[in-house]
């Protein structure tokens, strides 16, 4: 019998809401706002209360997967990441790199959203970058 | 406390013992373990509340005969009787070790001072309700201004269940908060007030007054308040004490048949 509890951020929205997870056993049993947190301070909306349901959903995507004729098919991350480079390059070579958009998210790190802006205009070319708390 | 915790988890007085350490700066709920006795000497009591009962009852879901130690203050040993009545956690599986509780006239030295509110700003008092009110003055208050109060508490809930998911005496597999028949289960708002009233009616005989809930609670509902006004309904019509007797709460909406029984009392006034 194993029981941790791990302290972390909500991943859900741009507020960043501390947390704890309660593991029992190696598996996320419920999810408590941390009380001390200075961004939350003991509270969380209904998305932050039940981030543990949302990591053991039987639908979470666990392995990258291909779309080959219609089928998803599961495959490695390597292999993934080549498919979608290789897509990618051949349709900035045929519409030009502006025919690409990039999303980026408050749910990731300042730093992953550096990286995926320097990655669309660096090596997409592209001014297409827009983030979902722009509104 | 930690020589006395490190030998119950040594001489297998308990399999793991719940208190607190601190981790990054923060006091937070920690299981301490055989295996990593050394860590005992950073036992703390933390100044911040978590139901640790909750998590116990969360354990022994897993593995019903575990031993399971734990740092109770008043409230923690409060909700553990509600718990043991309720067959959550089993009495004999169960050590604590009691600590202080918030600081009163009678106890200069407190662990905890969490009940204290914030005192209210000019709007919620002119037409909500501070939090720090006792029940006897809203009554003070008269029917009219009561409800509109109430219902401007009410209105800013956002039903994020918060109150239900900490409360360490809310178990039940089925929650009547989800229970499409008693409150829209869909989109925000809420179904107001039936939404906290059902809650209400549930915590009637169930609530230790922790005060946990009007903790977690984003929008400063008056929560405990409203817990607490049901409660002295109980209390006053069955004479039951939540928390502290060793029977299950008279009031109880589980089951098919309810057999209320009033305290002696209310008998001999319906018999004149
Ligand atoms: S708990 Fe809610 S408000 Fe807090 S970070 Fe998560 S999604 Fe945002
Ligand atoms: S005060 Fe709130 S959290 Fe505590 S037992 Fe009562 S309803 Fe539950
Ligand atoms: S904690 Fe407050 S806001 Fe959340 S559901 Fe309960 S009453 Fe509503």
């Amino acid at each position: 019998m194993q029981c941790k509890l791990v302290p972390s951020i909500c991943s859900y929205c741009g507020t960043g809401c501390g947390l704890l997870f309660e593991v029992i056993d190696g598996k996320i049993n419920s999810t408590l706002p941390m009380k001390t947190h200075p961004v939350n301070e003991g509270k969380l909306c209904i998305k932050g209360w039940n981030l543990h349901e949302h990591i053991n959903s039987f639908m979470r995507l666990k392995h990258p997967l291909v779309k080959t004729f219609g089928r998803f098919i599961k495959t490695d991350w390597d292999e993934a990441l080549q498919v979608t480079a290789d897509r990618f390059k051949e349709i900035v070579a045929k519409h030009g790199p502006d025919s690409v958009g990039m999303l980026v998210s408050a749910k990731i790190t300042n730093e992953e959203n550096y990286l995926a802006q320097k990655f669309a205009r660096a090596v997409i070319g592209t001014n297409n970058v827009d983030h979902c708390a722009r509104l | 406390m930690n020589d006395r915790v490190k030998r119950w988890l040594e001489d297998g007085t308990v399999d793991l013992f719940l208190g607190y350490k601190m981790i990054m700066g923060h006091p937070l709920p920690h299981c301490f373990v055989k295996e990593k006795i050394e860590e005992v000497n950073d036992l703390i009591i933390g100044p911040a509340r978590y139901s640790l009962e909750k998590i116990a009852t969360h354990i022994a879901a897993v593995k019903p005969d575990i031993k399971i130690g734990l740092l109770a203050r008043d409230c923690n040993q409060r909700a553990l009787n509600v718990l043991y009545i309720w067959n959550q956690l089993n009495p004999e599986n169960v050590r604590t070790v009691n600590v202080n509780c918030c600081p009163s006239n009678l106890k200069e030295h407190g662990d905890c001072s969490y009940l204290e509110h914030e005192a209210a700003g000019s709007f919620k008092r002119q037409v909500g309700i501070d939090n720090n009110l006792q029940p006897e003055n809203i009554e003070g208050y008269g029917q009219s201004q009561r409800l509109s109060r109430w219902m401007y508490e009410f209105q800013k809930c956002i039903k994020c269940y918060g109150c239900r998911n900490i409360c360490p005496v809310c178990f039940c597999q089925e929650c009547s908060l989800e229970h499409r028949e008693l409150v829209g289960t869909g989109a925000l708002p809420p179904e107001i007030p039936i939404f906290h009233l059902v809650r209400a009616v549930h915590m009637a005989g169930r609530c230790i007054d922790c005060g946990l809930c009007e903790d977690a609670c984003p929008v400063d509902i008056p929560l405990r308040l409203l817990y607490q006004k049901v409660n002295e309904i109980v209390s006053d019509v069955f004479d039951y004490k939540t928390g502290t007797g060793d029977s299950q709460s008279p009031f109880n909406i589980l089951g098919d048949t309810v057999t209320l029984e009033p305290k002696p009392i209310q008998l001999a006034k319906t018999a004149n």
